[in-house]
């Protein structure tokens, strides 16, 4: 390879240990930092340029934290402007790629550390890095033609170019909250998991993430553009046919012929009637409690039995493979803040149980008034604890708001 | 036949029957499969398929037959024996009987122990492997199509393993099969039987005995002689079967000695008794056995079975120990004392010097505990010193007999004149690949004992190991799913078996850090476990210390001795089990098929040298999994491999069940393979966990993985099969696009159809159903 | 003659020509039509007085015109001194193609008539030898190494000394040039 330094995913979730480190970016002794990834017209981009704006790796004191803007610039003729964010994604991972240098979070809080060893093989400068993030771009995806890598490291700069990121990142969360099924044209699928659940198809939607939480709708459209033979492709939705349960024929359509016909149609948001399929790496489940017409939520590292007494592997047995089986579906973490949360079946409101690490990870997603309306594992072990549990706190599903 | 021996028949007899029922019965955990509880005739035609593809290879030992009082037969070009067999079939014949041993070995290993526990806790004692372990079983599920529940089922499947192995033995007569694919589906058939043998007996003992189960973070366990404590008295055991030794921590925690007596054991003893006492420590493999016995420490040696020298009761005498033999397949011609008291055992032993049998478990335990605490405070022990073994290094004449009978080709004479001239890093190196076998002394004309002055060069430092832990969890299964379907896993990689290595235990080291590294799933077990454990880097960790313990991306683990083995096929059974739903209740073909095309797993025996060995890897090639042998594997005299240009490899798309007509990769090129430098090894290895069923981001990991380590062991290039391996573009490694595309083009390379549900089922006649792989 | 690893010793009746002279071993090697020289990582791993071992056998291979297979991880080396083997096979692939007569061999123009080993690890180079022994007797094979090797065709006697093996292999080289 024609770089100085070594590459590879196998220096993926290296740690720089505090003797180790040369210097750091960003991180949280330093305020001025930020990535951007922006699309550009094909003009407007010199491919393979590398701009050091203030102070090289080189001219840096050892040990010391340092502002940092980093600008990655790409055109090609396929680009569309929902790609940036997933392109923005990549600065993380390829960086990540590189030995002795790591790269954490992400947008203004972004943290890039480099190791004394690095330095050492050769990383003086931050134009190898800029070097490797070129090559990486497009050799991983070719749709983009043309790449520009700019670096500030010159504090003032960076400040100057902070509030245009911020605008940039504030209008993509627009985006992204405005963005509905109603609003689309095309959904995603993907059935990479197919190797090993056949029938399985996932189906990404704005409002949907695919169960493994890897695939968002901007992954999955990036992705069938990269790659239109690849293994996610696009859906166009057709027509909604259940406005309750949210069933489209396009998806229906597409769900029959990559399953071979083993399944027909799909409730894109409810675990009774027709679900989504479960493949074999969901990150959580929704199952049904039939005791208290309730939903629960097993995510896979919670260890120990669920509210119902069954641990997630007893659980996902039973749900896996590629079946639509009633009353559970396989989920990423992400889907319980969506706004249509198996919207056919109560949404948010009918979930009477999930583990504290979940309450807390989505915390701002739960409405208020159910916030402490759902039990977790401290408050009770089994179905009659859970009852109990419900009654006291005025669960909704106990006034019978779902039957 | 006496009154209880016929109660006991006819109650064998009767299990046999219930066997019968319990598989064909209502129990209904899962549909019963094609192949239950499968015979010769019914796997047979799996074997052939697979050995249509990957040919067995013949490396004759020996020349000659000597089975029959016909012989001796000279089966040199082309001649066949006075029986009328050929060179090919008799290698093969021989394969068999090595397996059948193998096979019997952990057979019996696993019915003593069946009994022994059936005897303390009845038959309807029941199996927990605690919360993360669903699937029990997935070997016996697979196999026999059989949910054991209780001790007895276990018994079930011994039976049922007994019966086989009867059949197998028979085969070998002279005069009886007269294939050689018809003997290698019998050692393939001995190698399935040998992994029931296998799981049953780690669940048995994982449960008889309490052994951590569903946990991941099992503890360190200390390892190495400079982990003993020679100020305390010593007990050491050898072989494979904690019955007794893990009664002695019974009695020594009855009796509060647990802190006060040393235990420690050398083997696959050794990982079990570290499983049920965090106090126990490991000596090491079985390659230092002499060598740690001659040093004296031990106090007392209890042997149970397998990989114990035949002789411990000399050197043990020689070194002033104690030795309690406790097993009737390993008796040395001594005295049976199992019915005497044992405080008269403990007499026979300390006063009289007596070496003894005992065959109850408990009595053993009590006996060499109490011995231990009389004899060690009168014993002197420990290494010697250099200048002493100096002065014994004197004596060389460099005649260099003793480099020529060492079997692993060492320079043992050179290494000895030099130490005697004070130079001691050519004999310190010379000890770290020496298994301490003592075949160099014996040749010496100067009688000069040369394991006995490398205790001068061994080092001295304190190693350790996690101890087993038994099974890979449901849930880390269900975790690894999305990472090996979305390419962040590259493969699985087991580094097993025994230490007969090559160039020392640091090549078992690093390859398993190599590996790690790259975020395989690195798994060990038995001495492949200890050897890498002997390893040190900069920072002073073990490689046991320095990745996560759970079967994850980077992590490495140890699941226990050689019959936790058992669990790392478990783990690619439940790949297709559990993550993919396969039906596995007695549906072997079908989940072996399923791990040939998708479970990127790979075995490494580096330093395979036992019966038991070849049996365990004759085992996983049925399974459909590679194993990569070490150089001195090749006196097992067969392999199968393929020939990735040649071959035909066209097989069935499970979605369209029509033939593939396009090139298809030769995936796993190998299914038993010798390889001879650690370095090819790896390289090899990588290649060896790609599956025709990758996703395109699997199949750019695992290339990227066999591009990287190619150009840093074998050459600058690119390997000269890589193309093979290429479907599309979107397979290329985005790290070496620019060099791969413009070799593709120079070789004019044409893409093609990535198979949908690459299948061998129904490309042979079977019972299989490949509607179950859909 | 027994070779100089007791792990070698021959049980059988079919065992190698031990030849003394390198002018006859040359001999053998120029009669050959299309040889095959098979180099294992005993060449990288062992000296001949100063010089490594994979030097002499390259100068062999460049004196005889002999096409390399370099198993195991000998390439590597080979590529420090600027030369690239014509294949690379490990050392039970390369025997396991061998035994295919209709094989067409490193370099497309047929299989192999004559193999020579070097530096194959002694125990493992006896095993493949024996397999070619039985398996291929459509070639012949010659092990090039100073401990002797029973399983081969043509085997050299235990060669002890550096200076006397230096000058085998000066012998041997002396009488390939130019001839092929
Ligand atoms: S779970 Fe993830 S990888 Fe699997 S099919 Fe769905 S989106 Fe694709
Ligand atoms: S078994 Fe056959 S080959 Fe062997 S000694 Fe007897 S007759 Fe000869
Ligand atoms: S004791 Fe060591 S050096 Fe001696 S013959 Fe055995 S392996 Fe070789
Ligand atoms: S056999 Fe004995 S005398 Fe001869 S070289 Fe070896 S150690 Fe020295």
């Amino acid at each position: 390879m024609e770089f100085k330094i070594a590459i590879g995913p196998q220096f993926e979730g290296e740690r720089i240990r505090k003797d180790d480190l040369f210097i750091e970016f960003g991180g949280p002794k330093v305020k001025a930092k930020a990535e951007l990834a922006t699309i550009k017209k094909m003009d407007e981009v010199e491919h393979g340029k590398i701009e050091i704006i203030g102070p090289d790796i080189k001219d840096l004191a050892e040990g010391g934290s340092y502002p940092l803007g980093l600008i990655v610039e790409v055109a090609g003729t396929e680009l569309d402007p929902d790609m940036e964010p997933v392109f923005e994604r990549r600065i993380h991972q390829y960086c990540n790629y590189i030995e002795g240098f790591v790269h954490m979070a992400q947008r203004n809080d972004i943290w890039l550390r480099i190791s004394k060893d690095a330095v050492k093989q050769g990383l003086t400068s931050l134009d190898e890095i800029g070097k490797v993030l070129i090559y990486l771009y497009t050799s991983e995806l070719p749709i983009i033609e043309r790449v520009a890598v700019t670096f500030i490291t010159d504090a003032q700069k960076v400040e100057n170019f902070l509030p245009s990121a911020l605008d940039v990142y504030k209008a993509r969360d627009e985006r992204v909250r405005g963005l509905t099924e109603e609003a689309v044209d095309e959904f995603y699928g993907c059935t990479l998991c197919q190797s090993f659940a056949p029938t399985h198809v996932c189906i990404v939607t704005p409002e949907r993430v695919s169960l493994c939480g890897a695939i968002s709708w901007f992954d999955g459209r990036a992705a069938s553009k990269i790659d239109p033979y690849g293994p996610q492709f696009v859906v166009e939705k057709g027509e909604l046919l259940d406005t309750e349960k949210i069933v489209y024929s396009g998806v229906n359509e597409v769900v029959a012929e990559r399953s071979m016909g083993t399944n027909d149609t799909f409730c894109l948001h409810s675990l009774f009637d027709h679900p989504h399929t479960s493949c074999g790496c969901f990150e959580s489940i929704a199952f049904y409690i039939p005791e208290v017409d309730g939903i629960g939520i097993l995510p896979r590292d919670f260890e120990g039995a669920s509210v119902i007494g069954i641990p997630f592997s007893t659980m996902a047995g039973e749900l896996s493979g590629g079946k639509q089986v009633e009353g559970y579906v396989g989920m990423g973490v992400e889907y319980l803040r969506s706004p249509k949360f198996l919207q056919g079946d109560g949404g948010l409101r009918r979930v009477v149980w999930m583990p504290k690490k979940v309450k807390e990870r989505v915390k701002d997603s739960i409405p208020p008034e159910i916030f402490d309306k759902i039990a977790t594992e401290e408050d009770v072990n089994d179905v009659d604890a859970l009852a109990e549990f419900l009654a006291r706190v005025e669960h909704p599903v106990m006034a019978g708001e779902f039957s | 036949m006496s009154k209880k021996n016929k109660a006991e028949t006819l109650n064998i007899i009767t299990n046999q029957v219930d066997t019968l029922n319990i598989i064909k019965g209502e129990d209904t955990w899962e549909p019963v499969g094609p192949t239950p509880l499968p015979q010769l005739p019914d796997l047979r035609n799996w074997s052939m398929r697979l050995l249509k593809t990957y040919k067995p290879f013949y490396a004759p030992f020996c020349d000659l037959c000597c089975n029959c009082t016909y012989g001796k037969c000279d089966l040199t070009s082309g001649k066949k024996g006075a029986c009328g067999i050929d060179i090919a079939t008799h290698q093969a014949r021989w394969v068999l009987m090595q397996c059948c041993m193998g096979l019997a070995c952990h057979g019996a290993h696993g019915r003593h122990l069946i009994d022994h526990l059936i005897e303390k806790y009845g038959e309807d004692y029941k199996i927990d492997l605690g919360m993360q372990v669903d699937v029990e079983a997935p070997i016996i599920r697979t196999v026999m199509g059989l949910k054991p529940e209780t001790l007895g089922d276990l018994r079930t499947a011994v039976e049922y393993v007994e019966r086989g192995l009867i059949h197998l033995v028979s085969s070998t007569h002279t005069g009886q099969e007269g294939n050689n694919l018809d003997f290698e589906n019998k050692a393939l058939h001995a190698g399935m039987l040998d992994h029931v043998a296998l799981e049953l007996t780690d669940i048995a003992q994982i449960v008889g005995y309490g052994y951590p189960t569903s946990i991941a973070d099992t503890p360190l366990v200390e390892l190495g002689w400079g982990a003993i404590d020679k100020t305390k008295p010593v007990v050491l055991a050898i072989g494979h079967n904690a019955a007794s030794v893990n009664s002695m921590i019974d009695y020594l925690r009855d009796n509060d000695l647990e802190d006060k007596v040393e235990v420690c054991g050398i083997c696959c003893t050794a990982h079990d008794v570290a499983r049920y006492s965090d106090k126990a420590k490991i000596v090491g493999h079985l390659g230092k056995q002499l060598f740690f016995i001659r040093c004296g420490i031990a106090d007392v040696v209890m042997t149970d079975e397998q990989c114990v020298r035949p002789d411990v009761p000399e050197e043990a005498r020689k070194a002033g120990a104690a030795l309690i033999a406790t097993s009737d397949k390993i008796s040395y011609g001594l005295e049976d004392v199992t019915e005497k008291e044992i405080d008269e055992i403990v007499r026979l032993v300390s006063e009289e010097k007596r070496q003894v049998l005992i065959l109850n478990p408990e009595k053993a335990g009590a006996v060499a505990a109490k011995v231990a605490v009389v004899l060690a405070p009168n014993r002197k022990k420990g290494f010697i010193d250099t200048e002493a073994a100096i002065e014994l290094a004197k004596d060389c004449i460099a005649c260099d007999l003793c480099s020529q009978a060492c079997p692993n080709m060492l320079s043992i004479g050179k290494a000895i004149k030099q130490f005697a001239a004070n130079d001691i890093a050519m004999l310190s190196e010379t000890f770290k690949r020496c298994f301490t076998c003592g075949k160099c002394e014996q040749k010496c004309p100067q009688s000069i004992p040369i394991v006995k002055i490398m205790q001068a060069v061994a080092t001295k430092e304190r190693y350790n190991v996690r101890s087993g832990r038994g099974p890979i969890h449901d849930v880390e299964i269900r975790q690894v799913g999305s990472p090996i379907v979305l390419g962040t896993i590259p493969g699985i990689v087991a580094f097993v078996g025994c230490s007969n290595y090559p160039k020392g235990d640091e090549e078992v080291a690093d390859m398993m850090d190599e590996f790690a590294r790259r975020k395989y799933i690195v798994c060990a077990s038995g001495c492949a476990a200890m050897a890498a454990g002997m390893v040190k880097d900069k920072e002073g960790k073990t490689i046991w210390e320095k990745f996560p313990p759970g079967f994850e991306a980077g992590g490495v683990l140890n699941v226990g001795s050689c019959v936790a083995n058992s669990h790392i096929v478990g783990a690619a059974i439940k790949v297709a089990n559990i993550f993919a739903k396969l039906p596995g209740r007695a549906n072997y073909e079908c989940i072996a098929d399923y791990i040939i095309n998708r479970v990127g797993a790979c075995g490494v025996a580096w330093g395979a040298y036992s019966q038991k060995a070849l049996a365990i890897g004759t085992g996983c090639n049925r399974w459909g999994i590679p194993v990569v042998l070490g150089p001195h594997s090749a006196k097992y005299r067969r392999l199968y491999l393929s020939r990735k240009e040649e071959d035909d490899w066209n097989i069935m798309d499970g979605r369209t069940e029509k033939m593939t007509e396009e090139y298809v990769e030769p995936a796993p090129e190998h299914l038993a393979i010798v390889i001879e430098s650690k370095e090819r090894a790896m390289v090899s290895i990588a290649k060896y966990c790609i599956r025709r069923n990758d996703t395109p981001v699997g199949r750019q990991i695992k290339l990227n993985h066999y591009i990287a380590l190619h150009k840093k062991y074998i050459g600058e290039g690119l390997p000269d099969d890589l193309h093979l391996f290429i479907r599309k573009p979107t397979d290329v490694p985005m790290f070496f696009k620019r060099e791969v595309m413009e070799y593709l083009k120079e070789i004019d390379w044409k893409p093609r159809q990535q198979v949908g549900l690459p299948t061998l089922i129904n490309t042979y006649p079977t019972k299989a159903n490949i509607a179950d792989i859909k | 003659m027994k070779p100089y690893w007791d792990v070698n010793i021959l049980t059988g009746t079919k065992t190698a020509r031990i030849i003394e002279d390198p002018v006859q071993f040359a001999g053998l090697i120029k009669k050959a039509t299309r040889p095959l020289y098979i180099l294992g990582p005993d060449t990288v791993d062992r000296k001949i007085g100063d010089k490594l071992f994979l030097k002499y056998c390259l100068d062999l291979a460049k004196a005889g015109n002999l096409p390399i297979c370099a198993t195991a991880h000998v390439q590597k080396k080979m590529e420090e001194f600027g030369v690239q083997p014509n294949s690379s096979y490990d050392i039970i692939e390369i025997v396991n193609h061998l035994k295919d007569p209709e094989w067409q061999g490193v370099n497309k123009e047929g299989n192999h008539d004559l193999i020579v080993f070097s530096g194959v690890r002694c125990d493992l180079a006896e095993r493949g030898l024996a397999t070619l022994k039985h398996f291929a007797p459509h070639l012949k094979t010659m092990a090039l190494c100073r401990f002797s090797h029973p399983n081969a065709d043509f085997a050299l006697p235990v060669i002890r000394k550096d200076e006397k093996w230096q000058e085998y292999f000066a012998s041997l080289i002396a009488n390939l040039i130019g001839d092929r």
